[in-house]
């Protein structure tokens, strides 16, 4: 009987999970932007950028995302009345930012410093050197660590229901409250979709890895 | 030639947008995990709450869109003006008075003692004496519970808050609580399920339930409110709706009880009093 029902409410589990993927593609967008403008700003900016673009990474590392979560919806909501969908991705987009400038920071800094020096060497500005030498080399080593925060905001988007965004987990939770139970067997159907959509985000950021990957360096493995 | 099919498509979309133009749409606030009062069933918002509510706006031409947030988001996304009115069932009570204004009430619920069938507890064994009872956090029940039980010496109970009720049983049913307490409604609804669980006891609150607004009520719905439930109530399609989600419910006289403490409640009630 349950299993009828289950079938019956997958294309609403199916658009929750849409909700919860549009949900990651624009928080990871926005992570990856300013991440690596942060990134930037850490590695090469004046003291001044240099301090509050880690005291931003700080503060944003070190909040729990359920509470960046209420604090946007309601906090930001004392001024301007901002909706369920925008206040998630608000609030998830900048904690990514904090961890994706971290994943740029470390590859930016992975490029030996040498290397600016010589292109200083041959004529060109400090920004040709980072646009021209060290970023080149430095993203391409982003997928791997990428992965990581790819699988990680994948799950924080189930938090966003607490302020009536419904996506995968709360749609979940209505089968469970309209059939008052079976919660093991909904929430496994749920994690099953999770798990499917982490593992091909993962393929396809190896795929990605691969192909960026310089041939003879930084092998992943050796097959 | 265009197709007559987009003729009429383009008109409904002229109609559908100056309509909506002529009005506000006002968010109603709902918990969907709550029912026979508001749940969701295949993507669409059901429940006497949600029924009663689209009645009701049908009634007083008011243009209401349904918004589902956890319940403990509630009161406070209406206190700030993130929704306009709260669809529940929901419980009068003196703290929530103080931050909402109620619509007349048009429900009177009590409490059950809920225990596992299998267990053979009886309402003294569960309620005394080193038991441990569910509720769920910020409900009612829970605070009943907590100020009559808890709180006393001598009796000794350990008391658990669950998100949702459903949470609370199941966790009864795998023997980590005695039992749990919750308004006859949702009790009948887990027995009407066939969930194994078993009524050893009624708590009489004669709680009244209503619709809430912001305090102040500063988009005057509660006029509307109130005239929605008096007439659906008298042409009797409260009692349909009631009976479609709980066949055996018996239908309360609306107004139900109106609490002194309750400032929407002092004379003239706006769509009630007049």
């Amino acid at each position: 009987m349950i299993v009828e029902i289950i079938i019956n409410h997958i294309p609403y589990l199916l658009d929750g999970l849409w909700v919860a993927i549009q949900l990651l593609v624009c928080l990871l967008a926005i992570g990856f932007v300013f991440g690596l403008l942060l990134a930037l700003a850490e590695v090469y900016g004046h003291w001044t950028l240099r301090a509050s673009g880690m005291a931003f990474e700080r503060v944003f590392r070190g909040i729990p995302e359920l509470v960046l979560i209420l604090m946007c919806f309601y906090g930001v909501g004392n001024w301007y009345p901002i909706e369920p969908f925008p206040a998630a991705v608000l609030a998830l987009g900048l904690r990514s930012t904090a961890y994706q400038s971290q994943i740029f920071r470390g590859v930016i800094q992975a490029v030996p410093k040498g290397q600016i020096a010589a292109a200083r060497a041959i004529g060109m500005s400090g920004v040709q050197a980072v646009r021209y030498v060290v970023l080149p080399q430095a993203l391409r080593q982003v997928p791997g660590p990428w992965s990581n925060e790819f699988s990680s905001e994948l799950k924080a988007t189930s938090l966003a229901y607490v302020i009536g965004v419904v996506e995968l987990t709360r749609q979940g939770r209505y089968i469970i409250s309209s059939t008052q139970g079976n919660i093991l067997i909904v929430f496994a159907v749920v994690a099953l979709m999770y798990f499917v959509v982490n593992w091909l985000g993962n393929r396809v950021l190896y795929r990605a890895e691969r192909a960026l990957e310089i041939p003879g360096l930084e092998r992943r493995e050796s097959d | 030639m265009l197709p007559r099919y987009l003729i009429a498509a383009v008109t409904a979309g002229l109609v559908s947008t100056s309509v909506a133009q002529a009005q506000d749409t006002y968010v109603a606030g709902v918990e969907a995990s709550f029912p026979p009062w508001a749940y969701v069933e295949e993507g669409e918002f059901k429940g006497i709450a949600i029924d009663a509510m689209r009645a009701i706006a049908e009634d007083q031409g008011l243009d209401v869109e349904f918004r589902d947030m956890p319940w403990p988001s509630l009161v406070p996304a209406l206190a700030q003006g993130r929704i306009d009115l709260l669809v529940t069932g929901l419980n009068v009570t003196p703290e929530r008075a103080e931050v909402l204004d109620f619509s007349i009430p048009w429900w009177e619920n009590d409490d059950e003692i809920l225990v596992a069938s299998d267990s053979g507890k009886n309402m003294i064994d569960v309620l005394c004496c080193g038991a441990t009872i569910g509720a769920q956090g910020g409900a009612t029940q829970y605070q009943w519970l907590e100020e009559n039980l808890v709180n006393r010496d001598g009796v000794d109970v350990t008391l658990r808050g669950y998100e949702d009720y459903v949470v609370a049983i199941e966790d009864m049913l795998t023997g980590r609580t005695d039992a749990v307490v919750t308004s006859t409604d949702t009790a009948e609804e887990f027995i009407s399920n066939g969930r194994p669980v078993t009524i050893v006891g009624t708590i009489q609150q004669n709680q009244p339930q209503a619709l809430a607004v912001q305090k102040g009520d500063p988009n005057e719905l509660l006029a509307s409110l109130n005239r929605g439930i008096l007439n659906i109530y008298a042409s009797g399609q409260w009692e349909e709706i009631v009976h479609e989600y709980s066949p055996q419910a018996s239908i309360r006289a609306i107004p139900t009880a109106m609490p002194g403490y309750v400032d929407s409640y002092q004379e003239p009630i706006p769509g009630y009093s007049e």
